[in-house]
Order: C-alpha cells, then sequence, then structure tokens
C-alpha cells in the first residue's frame, strides 16, 4: 500500500514539479546569477562583474526616484480600493433593493485588461474632450483644459485613481463573503442594545472582518507589485520619470537600453520587498488563525 | 386600504437610511459605469465628432463604421486567432496541472509535502519581472522567441500555483472514505482521480477555467516580451500597436477595445458566479 502511494505521488507530482521548476523557480535563481553580469541581450558571451549592479543601484537617481514611486503606488493602491471596497459592500450588504446589480457593476472593471483600463482613462484624462476637464468646465463654468497624465505632479495620481477603478470590486466582493459569516443575532443584540450603526461597523463589523481585510490587502500587495501594464499604457513611467515604478525601471533598463544585468539587480530588489511582504503576510495569516479559528 | 396604511405606520419612525443608501449607491453606480459608457459611446461616434467635444453626448444615430473598420482588418483577425491559440491550451494544460498536484497534496501528503505546497503557492505572490530576463534568455536560445509556444509554457507554469491552491483546497473538502472505498474494489491512484475525483471537482474546474481564461487573455507583460513580429502578437499588444495606425481615430480605438474585452466580458457575464467564487475561494482560504 505504502509503495504504491509512493509510486503514485512522483507520478502524479512529476509533471506540476517539473513545470514549474523549470519555468518559475530555476529563472528565480537564475535573475540572481545575471545580476553580477553585465549581459546585454544579445550576446551570447558576457563577463562578471561582482557587485557593480547592486552598487549602481543604490546610486542610480532613476532607481532611488523609481523605490519612492512604488511606495506611494502601493500604499495608494492598497489603501483606496480596500477602503472604498469596504464602503461599498457595507452599503450593499444592507439589503439595498437591486443589490446584485450594483455588485455587477462595481465588479464589472476587473474582468477589463489593464490595457483596455489603461486605454478608458487616458480618455477620461484627455485635456480636451475627456470626461474629467469636460465635467469640471461644466461644473465652474471655466474651461479646463489640463492635461492630467502629461503634468508629472499629477500623473501617478492619475494612474492610482484608475487602478482603483479596477480594483475596488475586487477588495468589495471579498467583504461581502466576510460580511455574511458575520451572525445576524448578533447584529440584532447591538440594535437592542442601542448601538448606533456608526458604532455597529467600527466596533463590531470592522473587527469581525479582519480575516477578510487580511486577504484583501495581500491581494491588493500582489496586484499592485505587478502593477505594470497600466502604468506602461497610461504614462509609460513618464513624465520626466514621475510616474516610474520599480517595475517600470526594470523593464526600462532592461528592454529599452538592453542592460539585462543591471535589471536582473532591479528584478532582485523586487523580490526581496515580495519576500518581505509575504513573510510578514504569511506570520498576520497565523495569528488571525489563532484568533478566529 | 389607506387606514391600514396609516394605522400601521405611526408605531414605526421613518428610516431615512434605506433612501440614503440607495441614493449613494446609485451616484456611485453611476460614477463606475461613466468610464465604460465613454468607450460605448465613442465606439459608435466618427472621429469629427468626439474631437468637437461631443464624446458624452448621448448620439442621434447609431455609427458603426468603427466596428465595420475593425472587423475588415485582417490584423485583428490575426491578433484574435493568436489570443485563443495562446488562451486555451495554457488554461487547459495549467488546470490539469493543478488537479494532479491539488490531489496529491490533499490525498496522498507525505513527508515535506506541506513545505513543497508552501514553495508551489508562494509563486503566486512574486512581480513577473523577477523571472522575465532568464525566461527570455532561455527560449532565445531555443529558438521560440516570436512564437507563441513560450507564452503558453509561461502562463501554464504561472497559473500552476492558483490551479493547484484550489484544487487542494476542493479535494480536502472530499470525503476521504470515498478514495479508500475505490481503492479496496481494487482502483489505483489513476483511476481514483480521473473516475472519482475528477467528475467531483468540475466545479472547481469550472471557476479555474473563468479565471485562468480572463488572466491570460487580458495578459500583456508576456506577449509584449515575448513576441516581436505583428502577426504572433495576441490582441491586447496588438490594441497598442494599432494605436499609431489609428492614432486619432479614438472611435476605431473604442471599437478595437470593446471588441478585445468581448470573450471575457461573455465569461464574466455567464460565469460571474464561478469568477466571484473563484477570487474568494482562492483568497479565504490559504
Amino acid at each position: 500500500m505504502e509503495r504504491s502511494a509512493r509510486f503514485w505521488r512522483v507520478v502524479l507530482l512529476a509533471a506540476p514539479v517539473a513545470v514549474f521548476s523549470v519555468l518559475v523557480i530555476w529563472p528565480l535563481f537564475s535573475s540572481f546569477y545575471y545580476s553580477f553580469t553585465n549581459w546585454n541581450g544579445f550576446s551570447s558571451d558576457y563577463d562578471f562583474v561582482g557587485f557593480t549592479n547592486y552598487s549602481k543601484v543604490v546610486t542610480d537617481k532613476l532607481f532611488l526616484n523609481a523605490a519612492l514611486n512604488t511606495v506611494v503606488w502601493m500604499v495608494a493602491a492598497i489603501l483606496v480600493p480596500t477602503l472604498l471596497g469596504l464602503g461599498l459592500a457595507l452599503l450593499i450588504d444592507s439589503r439595498v433593493p437591486g443589490g446584485t446589480v450594483f455588485k455587477s457593476i462595481f465588479y464589472l472593471p476587473i474582468c477589463l485588461s489593464a490595457v483596455v483600463v489603461g486605454q478608458i482613462w487616458v480618455w477620461i484624462y484627455q485635456p480636451n474632450w475627456g470626461l474629467l476637464n469636460t465635467v469640471v468646465s461644466a461644473v465652474t463654468g471655466y474651461k479646463l483644459s489640463y492635461a492630467w497624465l502629461a503634468k508629472p505632479d499629477t500623473a501617478l495620481g492619475a494612474v492610482i485613481v484608475a487602478w482603483s477603478w479596477q480594483q475596488t470590486g475586487l477588495s468589495m466582493v471579498i467583504y461581502l463573503a466576510g460580511l455574511t459569516s458575520i451572525s445576524e443575532d448578533l447584529l440584532e443584540v447591538c440594535e437592542i442594545e442601542g448601538a448606533s450603526v456608526w458604532q455597529r461597523i467600527r466596533l463590531v463589523i470592522i473587527p469581525l472582518l479582519t480575516p477578510a481585510t487580511v486577504v484583501v490587502i495581500a491581494l491588493s500587495v500582489i496586484n499592485s507589485l505587478k502593477g505594470f501594464d497600466i502604468l506602461y499604457i497610461m504614462t509609460g513611467g513618464g513624465p520626466f520619470h514621475s510616474s516610474d515604478t520599480l517595475a517600470m525601471h526594470m523593464y526600462n533598463e532592461s528592454f529599452k537600453k538592453y542592460l539585462m544585468g543591471y535589471g536582473s539587480a532591479i528584478s532582485v530588489v523586487l523580490f526581496l520587498i515580495a519576500l518581505t511582504i509575504i513573510r510578514v503576510y504569511f506570520r498576520q495569516l497565523k495569528r488571525v488563525d489563532e484568533i478566529y479559528g | 386600504m389607506a387606514d391600514v396604511a396609516a394605522s400601521g405606520m405611526p408605531s414605526r419612525e421613518f428610516n431615512p437610511w434605506p433612501a440614503t443608501i440607495l441614493v449613494s449607491l446609485l451616484c456611485l453606480a453611476v460614477l463606475f459605469l461613466a468610464p465604460t459608457a465613454g468607450v460605448l459611446l465613442s465606439s459608435i461616434k466618427t472621429t469629427r465628432e468626439i474631437a468637437f467635444g461631443q464624446l458624452w453626448e448621448m448620439p442621434d444615430k447609431l455609427f458603426l463604421g468603427n466596428f465595420a473598420e475593425i472587423l475588415n482588418n485582417p490584423a485583428v483577425h490575426r491578433y484574435f486567432l493568436n489570443t485563443f491559440l495562446v488562451t486555451v491550451p495554457a488554461t487547459a494544460a495549467s488546470i490539469a496541472l493543478g488537479l494532479l498536484g491539488g490531489y496529491v497534496f490533499s490525498k496522498l501528503p507525505f513527508r515535506g509535502s506541506d513545505i513543497l505546497f508552501l514553495i508551489i503557492v508562494s509563486g503566486m505572490f512574486f512581480p513577473p519581472q523577477v523571472i522575465l530576463i532568464p525566461l527570455f534568455r532561455l527560449f532565445n536560445a531555443v529558438g521560440l522567441i516570436d512564437t507563441l509556444w513560450p507564452i503558453i509554457f509561461v502562463h501554464t507554469a504561472l497559473g500552476i500555483p492558483i490551479c493547484t491552491l484550489l484544487m487542494r483546497n476542493f479535494f480536502s473538502a472530499v470525503p476521504n472514505a470515498l478514495r479508500e472505498a475505490a481503492i479496496l474494489e481494487g482502483a489505483n491512484e489513476w483511476q481514483v482521480l480521473a473516475r472519482v475525483a475528477l467528475p467531483l471537482s468540475l466545479p472547481a474546474v469550472a471557476v479555474l477555467a473563468t479565471l485562468q481564461f480572463t488572466w491570460i487573455w487580458n495578459d500583456f507583460l508576456w506577449p509584449l516580451i515575448l513576441t516581436n513580429s505583428d502577426n504572433k502578437r495576441t490582441i491586447m499588444v496588438g490594441i497598442v500597436n494599432l494605436k499609431g495606425q489609428y492614432s486619432v481615430a479614438w472611435g476605431v480605438q473604442g471599437a478595437l477595445s470593446l471588441i478585445a474585452s468581448l470573450p471575457t466580458l461573455i465569461v464574466f457575464l455567464f460565469f460571474q458566479r464561478y469568477f466571484i467564487k473563484g477570487m474568494t475561494m482562492g483568497a479565504v482560504k490559504g
């Protein structure tokens, strides 16, 4: 019995483990290797350059700029969809008529691609006929033709709004799933005891939603770390690198300037950031499991 | 009737909440729909109308020239075909591999299987940039750059974490007695997997199929890196390429975006239940 189990484990796991190792694990380590070389992307030979790429990382003004933008991007790209999603979930959960329709409307953008979302929002920010300037002009009576994506002050923020529009639905459905697990009786008791709506949300519902919050934040972290497509489409990291993130910077250095060695070093830094976040996440998850079982 | 309503009412105070909530939800819904509505409107308007600031007005007549332009463009046909040729096999392959892995992790655990499972699942978290350069070099070395193959391979591999996670969680809910009974009847693991576990797991397969199809269809980074020539591009890269050709023809771009999103929109409309389930299932139970 045990011998046949061993046989089948090997047979059944062979394909998935082989594919995953060759196409995910091996490249992961390979990136470390190339980060110590000066490979240019074409030639078959390259030299080992030691820590040159890493010392370049520390002194590269564009890298530091991209790192800073990544922090801003991630904090905003996590906070805004999470809070908005929570708000929407609470509103929809209150048994309004047409709840499912609202749910679909807020959720719809998630099935659109980043390319399409990017393009939609490029139009919204279009200086002459975009929706944003049209509405502002109509409300204030003053003709506005501000180019939101072409100004360093607003480019990153404008992309964050577009990103939030797409991602909010995802956190909303997870919060809605979480809300169904909160018992009606408990909320009724709160109401009888005279807790106001706000108190109920703040002191009962939000603490009970902690497991859902952990999931929402984890997904936001994953998605925002990967957030490359939408920036590529909407700003390309510009203007003047004002919306450059690490993922964007890595792409430009590797596939525009063909500095694959340096690009690998940037990707290693990105990997280490991801690893740190994953570890924090798993620790939190364990704590939540212990508290909420 | 009026009496009944009147006698029923006074005992209850007027509750302003439902109305307030409904109104705020309606406002938010309009805000959320506006971007999509913009694309819809642009696709049925002429470039002239859009440039003159009439994009956001309701059209008096339907202009279908933009759709005709897109549907008659052979490049678009090519992009569509390529995207199907990538999405369908990669979706199927990643689910098949996840099925195998999920079955073993759930029904045949061994020493160290938890760690192996964790390693595979953590693949979900890594930014794709981390494996971009080595994979580019690998596919370049074996001469597969600028074909559809590497995109299929990469998406198959990148789908393994989520598919394994979901399948393992699904199989964990299937009673062990079922497997043991089949084994006692003389079935081997493969037969249990194919004849007992697989038919039971069809809901989970449906969930994964909708998720994977949408993600792979919508992907931009991998086809961008792994292909160069126009007749190997997928639709999302194609949209960006055609932007040059239709640089100020916004209506055509709008129609193109809509048509490119159609398969995922259809999947979304018909399988919304599965889609949401997948998002929450993969997430809530880690």
